[in-house]
C-alpha cells in the first residue's frame, strides 16, 4: 500500500475519510497518501465531504404546533388505560396499558371460558335428551314448558337489548382500534354468539332444563361483561 | 450507533442515574398525557431532523413526526429502559419512516435492491445550483442511497444496524453509502 503503483482501494479511501480505520491501517494509508498525489487528492475530497456532513446543522422546524394534533390522535386512538376495577381479575396489568393489548391479552381466557360453556351445553343437551324421565316430563308438561320458554325469551331479550346498546357504543370505538385488535374482538364476539345461538336452540327444545338456562344466562352475562369492559376502557 | 445520534440522545437520556426509567417516562407509560407531552417537547427536534432528512418533503416530515409520537405512545409500555428513551424513539422513528417509504415511494424497491443504475456517474447527476447545501443535495439521491447515507453518516447507525432495519445486506449498505458519498461529493463541488 505504500507503493505508489498500488493505489488505495475504495474501501480504504472511504474508511480513511470517515476515520473508521484501525491505527495500523491508518498509518499505512498515510504513508501511501504522502507519496501518491492521485489518492491524496481523492481522499482529501472525501474528507472535505465528511467534514461538511458533520458541520451541517440538523434541520429544524416549529414543532410545538404539532402537539395538539398528536394529542388529539392519541385521544382518538383510544390507547387508553383500562378503568381501575373493571373486573378483569388482572391485577398485574399496568393502568396505562392500551386497550387493544388488553383485549388481545384476554383472548385466551375468553376462549377457554366459551369453550367450557359450549362443551357443557352440548353435554347437558345430550344428557337431557337421553333421560326418559325428562323426556316424559317434557311431553306431559307442555304448558309449564311454554311458560318457562317465555321467561327465558324475555330474559334473553333483556340481555340482548343491553348487549345491543353496548355494541352500538362499541361501534364508534371499534374504528379506533388497531386492525389486529378489532379482528380479534370480532372473532371473540363471533365465538360467544355461536355459543349463545346453540344454547338458545337447546333451551328452546328443553326450556325447563335449569342447567341449560343457567349456561345461557352465563353466556349472555359474559358477552355483556366483555362489551362493558371494552367500552368502559375508553 | 456512533457520532451524532449517540451524542444527542445521551443528552436527552431518560434513564435515570440508578439505571431505572425516568419518572416522566414512567408517568407517560401509565397514561399521563402531560408527561408524554414533556417527552415530545424534549425529543421532537431530533425526530424531525431524522424524518426531514430521510424524506424530501417538509410536510411529509411533519406528518411522520406525528406518526412517530403516536406510535411511541402506543408502544411506550414496551420501553424497559435498556437504552435511553431518545435512542428508543429514534429507532422507532426510523422504522416509521422506512414503513412510509416502502408503502409510498415509487422507487421503494431501491431500498432493497442495489440501485446501481441511477447514480454514480457525472452524467446522471442533476444540474443544480453551485450553492447547493447538503440537505438540498440529498434530494437528488435515490431513496435507497439516501436512506443508508442518512442513517450512517448523519444519524450514526452502523452498517449492521442499517442492514437489520432495512433488510438489505450490510455489504450492500456499505456499497450504497460509498456511492452516495461520491454522488454528493460531485454535487457539492459543482
Amino acid at each position: 500500500m505504500t507503493q505508489v503503483e498500488t493505489h488505495l482501494t475504495e474501501e480504504e479511501r472511504q474508511a480513511f475519510a470517515d476515520d473508521s480505520m484501525s491505527p495500523e491501517q491508518r498509518s499505512s494509508a498515510e504513508a501511501h497518501l504522502a507519496a501518491c498525489e492521485s489518492c491524496a487528492h481523492d481522499v482529501a475530497r472525501l474528507t472535505t465531504l465528511m467534514k461538511r456532513i458533520h458541520e451541517t446543522p440538523a434541520p429544524t422546524a416549529p414543532l410545538d404546533e404539532l402537539w395538539p394534533t398528536i394529542r388529539a390522535r392519541i385521544e382518538q386512538s383510544k390507547v387508553v388505560p383500562l378503568a381501575a376495577g373493571a373486573g378483569t381479575g388482572d391485577g398485574g396489568r399496568g393502568a396505562g396499558e392500551p386497550v387493544h393489548r388488553a383485549i388481545v391479552g384476554r383472548r385466551a381466557r375468553w376462549f377457554a371460558s366459551i369453550g367450557v360453556l359450549a362443551a357443557a351445553a352440548i353435554l347437558a343437551i345430550v344428557v337431557q335428551m337421553r333421560s326418559p324421565a325428562n323426556r316424559a316430563a317434557a311431553i306431559s308438561g307442555a304448558d309449564t314448558n311454554e311458560a318457562a320458554f317465555i321467561a327465558v325469551v324475555d330474559s334473553a331479550h333483556a340481555y340482548e337489548a343491553e348487549a345491543k346498546v353496548l355494541l352500538d357504543k362499541l361501534e364508534l370505538q371499534r374504528a379506533m382500534l388497531r386492525p389486529d385488535a378489532a379482528k380479534a374482538l370480532e372473532h371473540d364476539l363471533h365465538v360467544v354468539d355461536v355459543a349463545i345461538a346453540e344454547l338458545k336452540d337447546a333451551v328452546a327444545r328443553d326450556p325447563n332444563n335449569p342447567a341449560l338456562r343457567q349456561l345461557l344466562a352465563t353466556s349472555y352475562r359474559q358477552k355483556v361483561d366483555l362489551l362493558k369492559r371494552i367500552t368502559n376502557a375508553s | 450507533m456512533n457520532a451524532r445520534v449517540r451524542g444527542s440522545t445521551d443528552v436527552l437520556a431518560t434513564v435515570n442515574d440508578a439505571g431505572g426509567i425516568d419518572d416522566v417516562v414512567r408517568r407517560a407509560q401509565q397514561g399521563d398525557v402531560e408527561a408524554f407531552e414533556s417527552l415530545y417537547r424534549t425529543h421532537a427536534a431530533a425526530i424531525y431532523a431524522l424524518c426531514r432528512r430521510m424524506t424530501d418533503d417538509e410536510r411529509e416530515a411533519r406528518d411522520l413526526v406525528q406518526d412517530v409520537f403516536v406510535r411511541a405512545w402506543e408502544r411506550l409500555t414496551s420501553f424497559r429502559g435498556q437504552s435511553s428513551l431518545g435512542t428508543w424513539l429514534h429507532r422507532l422513528g426510523v422504522n416509521v419512516v422506512l414503513e412510509r417509504i416502502r408503502s409510498t415511494k415509487r422507487d421503494a424497491a431501491r431500498l432493497i435492491e442495489g440501485d446501481d443504475s441511477t447514480f454514480g456517474s457525472h452524467s446522471s447527476a442533476p444540474a443544480i445550483d453551485a450553492s447547493i447545501d447538503l440537505d438540498a443535495a440529498l434530494v437528488h439521491l435515490p431513496a435507497g442511497a439516501r436512506t443508508v447515507f442518512v442513517l450512517h453518516d448523519m444519524e450514526g447507525y452502523s452498517h449492521d444496524e442499517i442492514a437489520l432495519m432495512t433488510g438489505i445486506a450490510a455489504g450492500t449498505a456499505r456499497a450504497q453509502l460509498w456511492r452516495a458519498r461520491r454522488a454528493l461529493m460531485r454535487l457539492l463541488e459543482r
